[in-house]
Parts: C-alpha cells; sequence; structure tokens
C-alpha cells in the first residue's frame, strides 16, 4: 500500500532519524577509538578525528589480546559441540521418536528461558569440584550445557520439514539409526548447522554472566569481562574504552553484515537473549 | 514453533520389529544431552532450592538446613524491596516500550519502503551485541562532562536540557530502560515484521476496497492478527527484564536507583558470600519466570498439536 507523496516523505524522515538514533552510540565509538586524546576533548563525539591515531586499538588490543583469544577458544568449541547435539536431539525428537518425547522437548525448552541466576550457585560449586573453575574447559562445558536446548529447539523446527517417507524409505531398507542421520538427515542439514552455529557462536561470545562467575580475573577470563574490567581501570580515557569495545564487538559485527540473515532466522525461532 | 507433521502422519516405532541395537544406539546417541540437560538444568535449579533452605555462608565447606530462615530474612529486607520496586519499574516500561516501538518500525517497514533490508539491519544491530558492549556504549552517550548526550545537546544550543542521565539518581532507572529500549526494538520489530508479513496480500486488498487505508489499515486488519507474535516477544522481554544483570552491572555497578533482583542475588553471593541468601533470591527469581514462561510452553504446545 502507498501512502500519498507529502507522507512518504515523512516516512522516509522518520526511518532516517530512527536509523540515526540506532547507530549513533556505535558511530561514536568507531570515531573515538581513531581519537588521541587532544581530539576526544575537542571535537564532538560525532565527529570525524582531527589527526587519526591507531595507537588507542593498539593500547586496547595489547590489553584484550589474551582474553580475546579465551573468548575465541570456549566460543568455537561450545558452538561445534552444542550444535552437534542439538542436530542429533532434533533428529531423535522429530524422526524416531519415543513415548515421551514431547515431554522431553518441553523439559528441553524450560531450559531456554530459565534465569541462569537460578543455577548460578550449585555451577560454581560444580565446577569447583570438577577442578574446572576458572579454567577454559569449564566455560565449554557451561556453554555446551546451557546451548542444548535453543540448539534442539532450531534443528527441531528444521528437521520438522524432512519428509518421513524418506526415513521410512531407509528404514525398509535396513538402514539403522545412526545410518540415516549420516547419510539421510546430516547431509540435508547445512542451512539449520548455519542458523544454529550462527546463533550460538554470537550468544556465547556475547555472554557475561557465566564468564564473570566462573574466570573472573583468572587467565582463562573471557573478553566480555575484560572490557568491563577495563571500564574500571581506564575510567577517563574513553578513546581506550572505546577501541575495546569496538576489538570485543568485531567478531559479531562481522557475522551481523556477512551471515545476517541466518542470524535473523535464528532470533524468529522464539530465540532469547540474555 | 511451527506445527510440523501432518495430521494422520505420525511416525512410530514398530516396537517389536526394531533391532534392540538400534534402540541401544539411539539411547548413546540421546544420552550425553539428557544427562548434560538434566544435571545442569534440573539438578543445579533442585540443588539451588537446597541451598536456599540452608544456613550456608561461603568460604564454610558444610551447612545445616535451616527451613525458610533466608526467605523470612529476605522478606524483612528493605533493599529486597527495592530490588523489586526496580525490577518491576523496569517491567512496566521496558516491555511496553520496546513491543510499541518494535511495532511501529514493523508498521513503517512494511510501507514499501525503498532500502528496506538497510533499515531492517539498522534496527536490528544493536539487538546482536554484548550487553557489555551496549553497556560501555550507552556509558559513553550518557557521560555527564563529556558523553554524546550532553555534548549534541550544547552545540544544538539545547544545552538547558542537559542532565547527569545515568549518574542522576532520579532520571538512572530510566536511562536504563531507553537504552534497552534502543537494544530490544529492533528484536520486536523483526518478529512484529514476519507477523504483518504473514498476513495474506487479499485480506489488505479486501479491507482497502472496503475504504480502509494508511493507519486505518493497521489498526483494524494487521493488529488484531499480530496476537500470536506480540506474546511471544512480550514472553521473552518480561523474562530479559526479570534477569537483566550484565548490562546494568556494567553501567551502574550496584547503585540503588537501579538496583535489581538478579543485581541483589549476585552482590550477596560473590560479594558477600552469603550463598543461602543470594540462592533465596535466585529461587524467587526462577519462580517468577516460571509463572510467565510455563504458560506460555504450554500454549505453544497445544498449538503445535493441533
Amino acid at each position: 500500500m502507498r501512502f500519498p507523496k507529502p507522507r512518504r516523505v515523512t516516512l522516509y524522515i522518520l526511518l532516517v532519524f530512527f536509523a540515526f538514533l540506532f547507530l549513533l552510540p556505535l558511530w561514536t565509538c568507531i570515531t573515538t577509538s581513531f581519537k588521541p586524546v587532544h581530539d576526544v576533548i575537542y571535537t564532538t563525539p560525532v565527529e570525524l578525528p582531527l589527526s587519526p591515531t591507531a595507537e588507542p586499538l593498539i593500547t586496547a588490543l595489547n590489553i584484550m589480546q589474551r582474553p580475546l583469544l579465551n573468548s575465541f577458544t570456549f566460543t568455537i568449541s561450545a558452538m561445534i559441540l552444542s550444535c552437534l547435539l542439538g542436530s542429533i536431539n532434533g533428529y531423535i525428537l522429530t524422526k524416531i521418536r519415543f513415548r515421551g518425547s514431547d515431554t522431553v522437548f518441553l523439559f528441553f525448552s524450560i531450559g531456554i528461558f530459565i534465569p541462569y541466576q537460578a543455577v548460578l550457585v550449585p555451577l560454581v560449586l560444580t565446577m569447583s569440584k570438577l577442578g574446572l573453575f576458572n579454567h577454559i574447559e569449564g566455560l565449554i562445558l557451561t556453554h555446551t550445557a546451557y546451548g542444548i536446548p535453543i540448539t534442539t529447539l532450531l534443528f527441531r523446527n528444521f528437521y520438522g520439514v524432512i519428509p518421513n517417507s524418506l526415513i521410512m524409505a531407509a528404514k525398509t531398507d535396513g538402514a539403522g539409526t545412526w545410518t540415516i542421520y549420516r547419510r539421510i538427515v546430516l547431509p540435508l542439514s547445512l542451512l539449520p548447522f548455519v542458523v544454529a552455529a550462527v546463533f550460538q557462536f554470537t550468544s556465547i561470545w556475547n555472554d557475561f554472566l557465566f564468564g564473570v562467575a566462573l574466570a573472573r580475573g583468572s587467565e582463562a577470563q573471557p573478553a566480555s569481562v575484560a572490557l568491563a574490567n577495563l571500564r574500571g581501570t581506564t575510567e577517563f580515557q574513553w578513546n581506550v574504552q572505546m577501541a575495546g569495545t569496538l576489538w570485543y564487538a568485531l567478531p559479531v559485527l562481522v557475522i551481523f553484515f556477512v551471515l545476517g540473515k541466518y542470524l535473523m532466522r535464528g532470533y524468529m525461532a522464539g530465540a532469547v537473549k540474555g | 514453533m511451527a506445527g510440523n507433521q501432518l495430521p494422520g502422519r505420525k511416525m512410530r516405532l514398530p516396537s517389536r520389529t526394531m533391532l534392540t541395537k538400534d534402540r541401544i544406539v539411539t539411547l548413546i546417541l540421546f544420552l550425553p544431552s539428557l544427562v548434560l540437560v538434566g544435571y545442569f538444568v534440573y539438578v543445579t535449579i533442585g540443588w539451588n532450592v537446597v541451598v536456599s533452605l540452608s544456613d550456608w555462608k561461603g568460604l564454610t565447606p558444610s551447612y545445616n538446613i535451616v527451613g525458610f530462615d533466608q526467605y523470612t530474612r529476605l522478606f524483612q529486607d528493605p533493599t529486597f524491596f527495592t530490588a523489586l520496586k526496580n525490577n518491576l519499574v523496569l517491567i512496566l516500561l521496558f516491555v511496553p516500550g520496546s513491543l510499541f516501538l518494535g511495532l511501529f518500525l514493523a508498521i513503517l517497514l512494511d510501507l514499501k519502503v525503498r532500502g528496506e533490508g538497510v533499515f531492517r539491519g539498522i534496527y536490528l544491530l544493536p539487538f546482536a551485541l554484548s550487553f557489555v558492549v551496549t553497556a560501555v556504549l550507552w556509558a559513553w552517550m550518557y557521560n555527564p562532562s563529556i558523553g554524546v548526550i550532553n555534548t549534541l545537546l550544547m552545540k544544538t544550543g539545547l544545552g538547558f536540557l542537559k542532565s547527569g542521565w545515568i549518574t542522576d539518581p532520579n532520571v538512572g532507572l530510566y536511562c536504563v530502560v531507553l537504552a534497552i529500549i534502543w537494544q530490544f526494538s529492533g528484536y520486536t520489530m523483526l518478529i512484529f515484521l514476519a507477523g504483518i508479513r504473514s498476513i495474506p496480500e487479499s485480506q489488505m486488498m479486501a479491507a482497502e476496497v472496503d475504504g480502509a487505508s494508511g493507519f486505518d489499515l493497521y489498526r483494524l486488519v494487521v493488529i488484531p492478527q499480530l496476537k500470536a507474535p506480540a506474546l511471544s516477544a512480550f514472553v521473552v522481554l518480561m523474562v530479559f527484564a526479570l534477569k537483566a544483570f550484565d548490562f546494568i552491572f556494567v553501567l551502574t555497578d550496584y547503585s540503588d536507583y537501579t538496583y535489581i533482583l538478579p543485581l541483589m542475588m549476585f552482590r550477596e553471593t560473590f560479594s558477600m558470600n552469603r550463598f543461602s541468601y543470594g540462592a533465596a533470591i535466585a529461587t524467587i527469581l526462577f519462580l517468577l519466570a516460571l509463572v510467565i514462561v510455563v504458560p506460555y510452553l504450554y500454549l505453544s504446545f497445544r498449538r503445535e498439536k493441533e
């Protein structure tokens, strides 16, 4: 439906106005990351730097290097594990089915919505007992476990549309559960794997609560926690803070621009955040 | 969660003809997830409740079960009610705020806009970012001395609107609400836009023939059909508003005026080492979330079955 001319002008003014509001914080973050201290004081945040410098970015990277590497390690590991398990679960819950499989799925789904505060104390105790407190492996295990509910939901939605006749035919030929998964389901799974991987990468990368509870101030410290600390230690060096923010946000920004449409599919599948 | 099985085509294992070996394989494949979710979701929640009924202070290895002591203490603790009140204010402003702004943006984008994809991407971008990122960004926006908002107000001759923003106890909480509406309304926009696009074109055309146009068309035809997406967005927003921790923790630390239950839980547990007291707050948060989530899951499950 089209509005008449003057109203269409208003429409675009509104759209651009909101685009400005939504981009403003990020834009000032980018400009400030390239400013020497002098420019931070003598230019407005929206202006480009007078004498651009990479100094703040280098300073911030020196501080954030190790935590960024930590985040990559546990994010990618937990992403792969939770996607594989979610895929197998989705397959079993849609194509094998058993008595009570709907109930099992319901119990998994509740795991998507629980406030993680409700598990935090026992989680810390468990990780201490396992000797994984302040270790990357503890974060991998935690993010894998709490990722399973949402990846199961994503894969279950996708596998629901694979025709059952396909599975039946293979079964009549004598193929077992594993063979059917390997030969039929897995080759059809590229799309759900991309959607689930992109979704898991961003939510694990973005996590702060598990990181701060399980690996604060240790060698295994995630980038999110390091950035929060940077905010405390560089209180008046806004350019360094913004540069650190940019480094930490960069992988997610890249994913958003390159694979954004898959991320949106993840969000629309009843996804949550936090 | 779309219904995805055609009626009458439900597959079932012919239980006696299947090899037992195959069932064992299925069980082995399923077991890791069952164990992980079973332990990390359900055992830990149960354990948390047990801790909340004890007198445990961290650092001492043993504890006694003392019943509901922590809860009685909690209901006499004025900071608990401050946190609860702030949580409620947050919910009452943030949830409708994000729903309305998201709906508004979705309708704007539905008006056959050129460059729709670009605008959609821009509006959704904040939602993809970590709360730690957005907290630092908004700390910069709200900074009273050289922050973005005050600087821009000065430059545009609106200096009289300057404020301490996030550092001002009178408006701090509203500043938090505004920032998280900024972060979440792209998400609600996405959900509403998908809902609008799933309404058949013929219905819109019929309404136009009947003389409905412009925003009337949306008010009378479109919005009444957006109950399902509105409900799922509502649940996601409500649960977030209950457990929001990262953003406020990084932005304002433990300031009174933005103190909400998840912050109280974290502080009591990890700064004060009052494990059982923290566990009691966590249990209350969990129960509040259940009240929202269980009816929703029940409804969507029934819808899927039909």
